[in-house]
């Protein structure tokens, strides 16, 4: 109950400040944009012919995966700088003294918090990624393998983010915590490369290192789930030749993440979460 | 019945730094104790230890009659910050609404329109807090630590942003609280406010209590006595017992009395004596 009140509070903030107005506008800008793009993607014509449906289809696929990879981005940055202030703010402007001397348990307070900011990402995934997908289809008539699975996915990398930034802003100021969150899924992303230049190269250290970032870090893995869940099954086989001659591209990957990795990023959300909670419990204010 | 507040060797370190030592106090129910020390004494610390805030590195605390950061206990307090800060989005009556939530208060709108009229603030009760001027915030923190009649109100330097207007309603607030039998803990420096309304004061220094005792014992000492005649003012350095003889000596040189008032050490001074001998 005292969870959902400070979920509630963490909502309506969103919306009172124009975050959610802000966001909206920009990101209808992105998709009116994008609209226009595959509309005359959709019609162009060459040779004096139009392009042929998989010709199409693929140009959408890739257009796609860029987007996911822009929305990824922007869900990390929003994760990050949402969470973290929603946690840190209030502590650092004494918002919280007056609340914590009411019957109110501090875990609810973090749980609370994270679970807004949790909620108001996954809207905004659901909102702009099933409008984004659903122009994709209406101007080219292409539709991702598996559209649903990577919207989850990238809820769950937006949760990720979310549960560091508001673990760390239980000790640190909120700026510090955003930052740090952003940076930690930056390194993330680009472990998930190195550990894939690793793979392509049979070099075994470099993939293992790639492998522990996943590990302290575990985005990139449902980043990677979000692309596979995206990606046409015609460009999981050129990855995998791309791969087996020794390069590698970012946007494609061969496999999704195996269970234990995804079991590893829920283990991962609790307890850092649990972390933050106790260092929170344990904060004089 | 336990008592309001009690606590015993309560202490705070921080590193290297005693920012409380050895608080020991008793705070009868109904009672309101003035908390007085110059700035860095550890009275915030204090405060913040009694509501949970804080965790206290040594001694122990009850608020009545249970462990300090008991939950169900800190539905029965009230408490004002000294660093009040409220959502500057929300309307005051839905940082109020905010608030009864969290206690759970089974009539909240008549408990939010009860604290409003107590702290004059019922006409700007749907304005955003961000409108507000400090001194409203203030209210707004006192509406906020009211809220749910609870049985200890903890003011931690409630009228710092009010203006004279605001101190008296401020003190005419706590006079209604002591009338309803509400402990108040009081911590100010304003010494004047808390001689006028406080019941008991207890003064602390660099984290240690250096007296105790009510306004009166601190302040009652007899000094002499001061004598208005037709040229102004005198001072006279005598007993209590020896002022009826002294007028009667002086009326009987001619001179013209107008007033005789017997001097006391305010508070201030006797704060001032102590926290500078300390």
């Amino acid at each position: 109950m005292t969870v959902l009140l400070f979920a509630g509070l963490t909502l309506r903030e969103l919306a009172r400040r124009r975050l959610v107005a802000a966001v909206a506008v920009l990101t209808l800008a992105i998709v009116a944009f994008t609209a226009w793009g595959l509309h005359r993607l959709a019609t162009a014509v060459v040779d004096g012919a139009p392009i042929a449906d998989p010709g199409k289809h693929a140009a959408a696929a890739g257009i796609v995966i860029v987007l996911a990879f822009l929305f990824s981005f922007v869900l990390a940055l929003g994760a990050a700088l949402v969470g973290a202030p929603a946690m840190g703010e209030s502590i650092a402007n004494g918002e919280i003294l007056a609340v914590l001397a009411r019957p109110v348990r501090r875990a609810d307070v973090a749980l609370g918090r994270w679970l807004g900011t949790v909620v108001a990402l996954a809207i905004y995934v659901a909102v702009a990624g099933g409008i984004e997908l659903l122009v994709v289809r209406v101007t080219t008539g292409y539709v991702p393998p598996s559209p649903l699975a990577a919207l989850a996915y990238l809820c769950a990398l937006g949760a990720v983010v979310t549960t560091a930034a508001v673990a760390l802003a239980a000790r640190l100021p909120a700026l510090a915590a955003g930052i740090v969150s952003a940076l930690l899924f930056g390194l993330a992303w680009i472990g998930g490369i190195i550990e894939s230049i690793g793979l392509a190269l049979g070099n075994q250290r470099l993939a293992d290192a790639g492998t522990v970032v996943a590990l302290i870090f575990p985005s990139d893995a449902l980043w990677r789930g979000a692309l596979y869940a995206l990606q046409p099954a015609v460009f999981s086989a050129v990855a995998a030749n791309a791969n087996a001659s020794g390069s590698v591209n970012p946007f494609t990957v061969t496999s999704p993440p195996p269970p234990a990795m995804l079991a590893w990023a829920c283990g991962w959300t609790v307890a850092v979460l649990v972390a933050g909670i106790a260092a929170f419990r344990t904060r004089d204010l | 019945m336990p008592d309001a507040i009690v606590a015993r060797a309560l202490a705070k370190r921080y590193g290297r730094i005693d920012a409380l030592a050895d608080l020991t106090l008793r705070v009868e129910r109904g009672e309101c104790l003035g908390f007085l020390g110059p700035n860095g004494a550890g009275k915030s610390t204090a405060v913040k230890i009694l509501v949970g805030l804080v965790r206290a590195t040594g001694g122990d605390a009850q608020l009545l009659g249970r462990p300090v950061g008991d939950r169900r206990t800190r539905a029965r307090i009230g408490y004002l910050p000294e660093l009040f800060r409220y959502p500057d989005w929300l309307a005051a009556h839905e940082v109020l609404g905010f608030h009864a939530k969290l206690m759970r208060l089974s009539d909240a709108d008549l408990a939010i329109d009860l604290v409003l009229d107590e702290v004059g603030l019922r006409e700007r009760a749907r304005d955003r807090v961000g409108t507000y001027s400090k001194g409203m915030q203030q209210r707004l923190g006192l509406a906020v630590a009211l809220l749910g009649e609870p049985e200890i109100v903890f003011l931690d330097e409630p009228t710092s942003a009010l203006d004279p207007v605001g101190r008296s309603d401020v003190r005419a607030l706590i006079e209604r609280l002591r009338a309803r039998n509400t402990t108040v803990f009081l911590n100010s420096h304003l010494l004047g406010e808390v001689e006028r309304v406080c019941d008991r004061v207890c003064v602390v220094d660099r984290g240690r209590v250096v007296a105790e005792g009510t306004v009166d014992a601190l302040t009652g000492e007899t000094r002499g006595v001061r004598v208005r005649a037709d040229d102004g003012w005198h001072d006279y350095d005598v007993a209590h017992a020896e002022i009826p003889g002294l007028v009667a000596r002086l009326v009987a040189d001619g001179v013209r009395i107008h007033a005789v008032e017997p001097k006391q050490t305010t508070l201030e001074e006797r704060f001032l004596a102590l926290v500078r001998h300390a």
